[in-house]
Order: C-alpha cells, then sequence, then structure tokens
C-alpha cells in the first residue's frame, strides 16, 4: 500500500487520504459494502425513524429527516462504511430543528389544512399493542427534552456522552434529563405498569 | 422512584421495538446508498435480455479477434520477409513461446479529500504482468514481470 500513498502524496501534496478496505478481489470489496450497510439499515433504521418520528410534525418530513441525515453523515464520514448512529442520531436532531424554524415561517392556513400523521412508533405485535399505545401516549405527553433523552438511552442505545454530544448539551445534563424523565413516565403510565 | 424500580421500568420500556420503517424508505435507501435489497435485485431480474446479448457478445468478440488475425496472416505482404529481419544475422526467438501472465495482486478503494473539501473515491487494482519468450532452438529464455497499478477516480454521488 505504501507505493500507493507515495504516488499520491507526489500527486495530490494538500490531499489527505483513507484506505478504505484491501481484498484480493474488488467485486468482493462491493459484496461487503453492500452486505454491511443492508445490516446496518436493519439494525438502525427503526431507531433513526423513531427519533425522527418525535422530532418532525409529519410522517413524511421524518422520512425525509431519516435519508438525509443518513447520507449526509456518510458522506462526512467519507470512507464509504457505515457512519456512527450517533452521528446519524446528531444529524437527525440538527436538521429538524432547521426544518422546524424554516416550517414556523410558512402561513397559518397551510398547517391548519395538513394534519399531523400519527405512525405507531413501536412493532405492532399482539401482545404489547396496549403496552406499546400507552407508552406511545406517554411519550408523546412528556416535555421534548425528556422525550429525546429518553429515546436515544433506551431504543437508540447511545451513552449519554453520545447522547450529549448528539444533543450539544452536558453529559450531566443528559443523564439527569433521563432520569427525572423516566420518572415522569412512570408516573403517566402508572396505572398500568407496575 | 428507587433504582429498583428505575431499572425495571427501563427494562419494560426496553421490551419494545421501534417500528419498521415503511418499504418505500428503504427502497429511498437502495437508491442513494450502496445497499443491496431484496427489493432492487427482483428488479433487477426482468433485465435479463442485455445479459444474453452481453454473453453471446463475449464469445462474439474472440471469434471476431481470430478471423482477423487469420485475414492479416493469410494477406500476401505478411508472407515477404522484412528488411529489418534480413539485416539482422542471429534468427529471433520464435513467437509461438511467448506467454502473458497477468495476475491481480490486490485491489482496494480509497477516499481522498481534496484541499477544497470535496472527497474523491479511488478504485485501485494492481497488477503484476509477467512476460516469458522461450527459444528452445536457441536456448533462450526472457522473463520480464513488470508492476503495473490503476487508479480510477470515481466521484460521490452528492445528495
Amino acid at each position: 500500500m505504501k507505493w500507493f500513498e507515495r504516488i499520491f502524496r507526489q500527486k495530490f501534496p494538500l490531499a489527505t487520504l483513507t484506505i478504505i478496505k484491501r481484498r484480493g478481489c474488488g467485486g468482493m470489496d462491493e459484496l461487503a459494502i453492500q452486505t454491511d450497510w443492508q445490516r446496518w439499515l436493519e439494525d438502525h433504521a427503526p431507531k433513526f425513524l423513531l427519533f425522527a418520528r418525535q422530532q418532525a410534525r409529519w410522517e413524511a418530513d421524518a422520512q425525509d429527516l431519516v435519508q438525509e441525515a443518513v447520507v449526509e453523515a456518510w458522506q462526512r464520514q467519507g470512507d464509504g462504511a457505515p457512519p456512527p448512529p450517533a452521528l446519524v442520531f446528531a444529524t437527525i436532531h440538527r436538521r429538524a430543528i432547521d426544518r422546524a424554524r424554516s416550517e414556523d415561517r410558512r402561513t397559518g392556513r397551510e398547517q391548519a389544512v395538513v394534519e399531523p400523521q400519527l405512525e405507531s412508533w413501536f412493532d405492532t405485535s399482539v401482545e404489547d399493542r396496549e403496552l406499546n399505545k400507552l407508552i406511545q401516549d406517554g411519550m408523546n405527553r412528556l416535555s421534548g427534552e425528556y422525550r429525546e433523552v429518553i429515546t436515544l438511552k433506551v431504543w437508540g442505545d447511545l451513552t449519554f456522552a453520545e447522547i450529549a454530544e448528539a444533543l450539544g448539551i452536558p453529559a450531566n445534563t443528559a443523564a439527569s434529563r433521563y432520569r427525572y424523565g423516566l420518572a415522569e413516565l412512570r408516573k403517566l403510565t402508572k396505572k398500568v405498569l407496575t | 422512584m428507587n433504582d429498583r424500580e428505575h431499572e425495571l421500568f427501563e427494562a419494560e420500556l426496553r421490551r419494545l421495538q421501534p417500528a419498521k420503517p415503511p418499504e418505500e424508505l428503504m427502497t429511498r435507501f437502495a437508491a442513494v446508498l450502496p445497499v443491496r435489497s431484496q427489493r432492487t435485485e427482483a428488479r433487477a431480474l426482468p433485465a435479463q435480455p442485455p445479459e444474453i446479448w452481453w454473453v453471446w457478445l463475449r464469445w462474439l468478440a474472440p471469434g471476431l479477434a481470430a478471423a482477423v488475425a487469420v485475414v492479416v496472416m493469410l494477406m500476401p505482404w505478411t508472407k515477404q520477409p522484412s528488411r529489418l529481419a534480413a539485416v539482422n544475422a542471429s534468427p529471433a526467438p520464435g513467437t509461438n513461446n511467448v506467454e502473458i501472465d497477468r495476475q491481480l495482486v490486490a485491489a482496494f478503494d480509497t477516499v481522498a479529500q481534496m484541499p477544497n473539501g470535496e472527497p474523491v473515491r479511488f478504485r485501485c487494482r494492481e497488477w503484476v504482468e509477467n512476460v516469458v519468450l522461450r527459444d528452445p532452438a536457441q536456448g533462450v529464455v526472457v522473463e520480464h514481470r513488470t508492476p503495473r497499478f490503476e487508479m480510477v477516480p470515481i466521484g460521490f454521488e452528492i445528495y
């Protein structure tokens, strides 16, 4: 690989270089990347969409947010591999704020015509259908600050440090919001859950 | 809410799984990301006729090349000895004993960040070409190994 780096440095002295993969066959590279992406999307796309649904007003906006954030994080990462989930969550959060600001400038008439769509946030298996509805209702009644931290921690599998980075808050704040938010959510669902 | 209650409630929440995204969103991902989805594979099936044509072309190309070679060999001027061959006293090694072996040593992708911030992806292939020329009559074996690499820039799809 050194020969390549040497030649590259001669041709592009100011450029930075990242070697992605080295394998015996180019076809295998493509296949491995495609398989990695497929697996990564199956694992993480539901979490991203759950978070985006809480950040956006409409379902279509939530799906757009997820797609835009994944593509942006992938391009920013720059090595062709799937980006870290924390980076995608952070991008969803930032883009949702930008989108909300631009939407606020729209006319009230337009907002009155289009009603937000209520999609189910969780898998609707028969035994958990009631629980799903209960938690979704409780989450909707929580303040946004608590809701996003709980979502990133419980279903996004992020650490408090990653949540802090994604939301632009101190890690201690993320931890305390999680604790207070969880207590609040439990109060809202107390009649049914133990 | 004590720690025990906290953990129990957290475990209760973790039982819920986020809903799977609609198929439409996954299709949109497949269009912009390097994803091999079942849907895109299924869509690729009706595209078989071009592949069949490609198979025919692959057989046709060597046949055509062989036909051209035969025509060139049968042309009258190719049978006359060249002036260079007449001047050269020592006979050249027989051209029937030339072996060319091309090996793919490595293949990898790289991404470079240009000074203006634009990312560029390169597809790199490292080859070694080994040419062996043998003339048993004169007892001559000439072997020449040449490393060669290809560097093809591939632009990023900007969304």
